[in-house]
């Protein structure tokens, strides 16, 4: 291992590798920052180039930049107009629009590039280090384990909500609802459906979040006029200080130890790691009130975390030919395509080819810094355009990113629905961040728990004591979990109360 | 500066030209402008992956580039109904497989289309043939062996499958209406999430194209029970029809299809394009770097092939809905 290990490190240090990385990076950063625009589409729309270079060594690193651009790419438009770039960057709107709004864009879109380059690089290396030994581990964690996991997070997000605890959990409520919209997974049945074909896949996730978080604020941009001095934000703001990276390390790891773990079970992908680093850092944090206001600490938590599944997502793929979802897929079919074949053999045959492309994604991760850095200032300028320039350009990008998503007319629909409730939500001070929590993780725990029940058969019971010890004990464990952290909660919000009291007084 | 402006000009007025003169020039050729390949799955899956190597090298039979369009949505039924209402000209093809273009009608009740009605064959590109496979640590050594057991423990056995009437779903339903067994199937998102389900031992037993288990056959952690159709496909492993299944069961068709109403002389230059695609020894080394085989078919063929599977399905249906 260590033989293949240095000579994939011969075969990586080649600097027409790092030209195509980069130009992998740039093109995922493009891609990822175009709403509507996602990864795997842009993956799916590249492969062919990977095909047609006959070089494991660049077609493959050139998919991998693509990839990892890409991820970090959606968080631009997430954090500078509240529009997600793709799902992953969902949890990066919470924070980062509300510190644009503060004239802190650029901080927020530097914290955004250093948490997820920190977060790609340390999981590219645990990638590098344990591909071999985590791979026998990664099969333990099937359906069962993942429903109580989902179960207990929709508990703790239940009751931690920021503001008062009932209108958190009516919008989670409704979030999970939504999220029952479409055909059931089981049987095919149509729900709630009203008998059109159009809601028989269920809400299209772009359009839904665009909606619900792009056309509140275009709405309120609008109402609030072209008023002198009122740009959405007339500076881009201070660069990010050391001492606020330090500030967030402790999460950016945490985050990335949780990206790192939901990416080496297959198929659970990056939205969901996002929300699990966020409501981990809201929960360990001793202000968790501030979350969601505009906290620095947010975009990193969500950033890290989402960057961190990228690289674990190969242990599967590499070591036992499980891609999890699209984008894997096709890194699968462009190693196929090169003669390398994923799988239990592919270490022992080709383990130097490998791990040059592991070596070449870590090494990648100091041109993912230099490539960011440089297109941020561009980027934050966005902002300071004049409002009337800035909301029809806006207006444009949500429409034409949701039509690009799936070109499929009736999301114009469902954008416009969805933009609806969430001016609605606004205006009577209704977060929407648990309810799009709610549409993901409720429809996981609801096809995790169908593929437990299915594996259960008629025996739970004996099931969960015996086969599944692990998922018996999350969901025993979650109410204690949960109480304990709404007491917690509870004092923050206490506390929060008094200080605005005081202020007021 | 003025001369790099100058030649901005003259590249665009180039480019302008080119655009609308090119159609006045080649009245007659078909195609003188792009062809969309409609594709009705998600980005990622094996379909798209063979589609994007089909246009990779088809376009220098045609002349002209051939442009994905994912559609993906309704089990299919979304990019399906867009093609059928394409205007039929050739410039709109799709994508498409035997479960979207003959099963569905039976499953998914939809009232916008037929694909029989509707839809014309061009090329079939290729098929794979699915079998069954199992852990080589796990309880069975032959198929015999997996009979056996499901039939002792009727819906005790449990089995993985990549999603409702897909390709490892449908295999399945063929074996418990033909043999009278009783599985529990387990959905997973995916052929991938299916064969870690097998893999971790959660399942006894699952279903994969030979193909994506290369590795895992050759490294011996899985093993192939019985593989679709009437030959043996590995020397000690019987076929489906060995086992008591029909022929036809097990197969995924990859074909591409044409709106009904293309007039004549398109759809053959169409379909002279995908045979001479067949003699691209470019082509022939990518599909079969991915696992997978160029059994082309010419379209005229395949649509005898389609009444086939419509009479089948319809059968097969008909026998679940009785259950």
């Amino acid at each position: 291992m260590l033989e293949s290990l240095l000579a994939g490190l011969d075969l990586a240090l080649r600097v027409d590798t790092f030209v195509w990385v980069s130009g992998g990076l740039l093109l995922g950063m493009l891609m990822g920052a175009l709403p509507g625009f996602t990864t795997s589409m842009g993956m799916s729309v590249l492969v062919p180039i990977s095909f047609l270079v006959g070089d494991p060594l660049i077609g493959i690193p050139f998919l991998i930049g693509v990839y990892k651009g890409g991820i970090y790419g959606g968080s631009v438009p997430a954090i500078l107009i509240s529009m997600p770039g793709t799902g992953a960057s969902i949890v990066t709107v919470f924070d980062g629009h509300e510190l644009t709004k503060q004239g802190k864009s650029r901080k927020a879109l530097e914290m955004s590039l250093f948490a997820s380059a920190i977060a790609d690089f340390c999981s590219d290396v645990f990638t590098l280090v344990m591909i071999i030994p985590v791979a026998a581990i990664v099969l333990g964690f099937g359906p069962p384990e993942i429903a109580s996991v989902m179960f207990l997070s929709l508990v703790v997000i239940a009751v931690t909500a920021t503001g008062p605890v009932i209108k958190g959990l009516i919008m989670l409520g409704l979030g999970v609802w939504v999220g029952f919209v479409g055909a059931d997974p089981f049987s095919a049945m149509a729900r709630y459906t009203f008998g059109t074909s159009e809601l028989y896949d269920g809400f299209h996730l772009i359009p839904m979040l665009i909606g619900l978080f792009a056309l509140p604020e275009i709405f309120a941009a609008v109402r609030d006029g072209d008023l002198p001095g009122s740009r959405v934000a007339a500076f881009v703001g201070e660069r990010l200080r050391w001492a606020d990276l330090k500030r967030s390390l402790k999460t950016i790891f945490r985050s990335t130890a949780i990206g790192a773990s939901i990416g080496v079970i297959p198929g659970l992908g990056q939205p969901i790691a996002a929300m699990m680093g966020y409501i981990a850092a809201k929960n360990s944090s001793d202000h968790p009130e501030t979350y969601g206001k505009g906290e620095l600490d947010g975009v990193a938590a969500a950033e890290a975390a989402n960057n961190g599944v990228n690289g674990p997502t190969m242990v599967p793929l590499l070591t036992l030919g499980i891609p999890g979802d699209a984008v894997t897929a096709l890194l699968l079919g462009a190693f196929m395509m090169q003669g390398l074949r994923p799988g239990p053999t592919l270490m022992s045959s080709s383990g130097d080819i490998v791990f040059g492309i592991l070596i070449a994604m870590v090494l990648a991760n100091a041109l993912f810094v230099a490539i960011g850095y440089v297109t941020i200032p561009f980027f934050a300028r966005v902002v300071t355009i004049k409002k009337s320039l800035l909301i029809p350009v806006t207006i444009m990008l949500a429409f034409a990113g949701t039509y690009l998503a799936r070109a499929n007319p009736f999301d114009i629909v469902t954008l416009i629905g969805f933009g609806l409730i969430g001016i609605a939500a606004k205006v009577a001070r209704f977060d929407v961040a648990p309810m799009v929590m709610g549409f993901i993780l409720g429809r996981e725990l609801e096809y995790t728990f169908g593929q437990t029940l299915a594996l259960a058969g008629n025996n739970w019971l004996q099931f969960a004591l015996t086969e599944r010890l692990g998922m018996t004990g999350v969901v025993v464990a979650t109410p204690i979990i949960g109480i304990f952290l709404g007491r917690r909660m509870n004092r923050f919000r206490q506390r929060a109360r008094e200080r605005d009291q005081a202020e007021a007084a | 500066m003025r001369s790099l402006r100058t030649v901005w000009r003259f590249v665009l007025a180039a480019f302008a030209v080119g655009l609308f003169a090119a159609p006045a020039l080649s009245q007659e050729r078909f195609p003188d402008k792009p062809i969309t390949l409609i594709t009705p799955f998600a980005a990622g899956g094996s379909s798209d992956l063979t589609a994007r190597v089909v246009t990779t090298y088809l376009h220098q039979y045609l002349g002209q580039p051939m442009l994905i369009r994912l559609v993906p949505g309704q089990a299919g039924q979304k990019g399906t109904l867009e093609a059928t209402q394409a205007a039929p000209d050739g410039y709109t093809l799709v994508y498409t497989d035997n479960f979207r273009d003959q099963l569905h009608q039976f499953t998914f009740r939809n009232n916008y289309y037929d694909t029989n009605r509707d839809l014309v064959s061009v090329a079939r590109v290729n098929y794979g043939q699915i079998g069954v496979i199992v852990t080589t640590d796990g309880p069975y050594q032959t198929w015999a062996d997996l009979e056996a057991d499901a039939r002792a423990r009727p819906g005790e056995v449990r089995l993985s499958h990549s999603g409702l009437w897909a390709a490892l779903f449908m295999p399945a339903q063929h074996m418990m209406i033909e043999l009278g067994l009783r599985f529990r199937m387990v959905p997973y998102r995916g052929g991938g999430p299916a064969k870690a389900a097998l893999m971790a031992g959660d399942v006894e037993f699952s279903m994969a194209f030979p193909s994506t288990i290369a590795a895992d056959l050759e490294a011996n952690t899985l093993r192939l029970l019985a593989t679709a159709g009437p030959q043996r496909l590995i020397e000690d492993v019987p076929s489906f029809v060995e086992i008591g299944l029909p022929a036809t069961t097990g197969y995924i068709h990859r074909i591409v299809m044409a709106p009904r109403g293309i007039p004549d002389d398109r759809l053959t230059i169409l379909r002279a394009a995908f045979a001479q695609l067949q003699e691209d020894e470019q082509y022939l080394a990518a599909m079969h770097r991915l696992g997978e085989n160029t059994e082309y078919l010419d379209g005229a063929d395949y649509e005898q092939v389609r009444l086939e599977q419509q009479r089948d399905y319809r059968e097969l249906v008909d026998a679940i809905a009785g259950l």
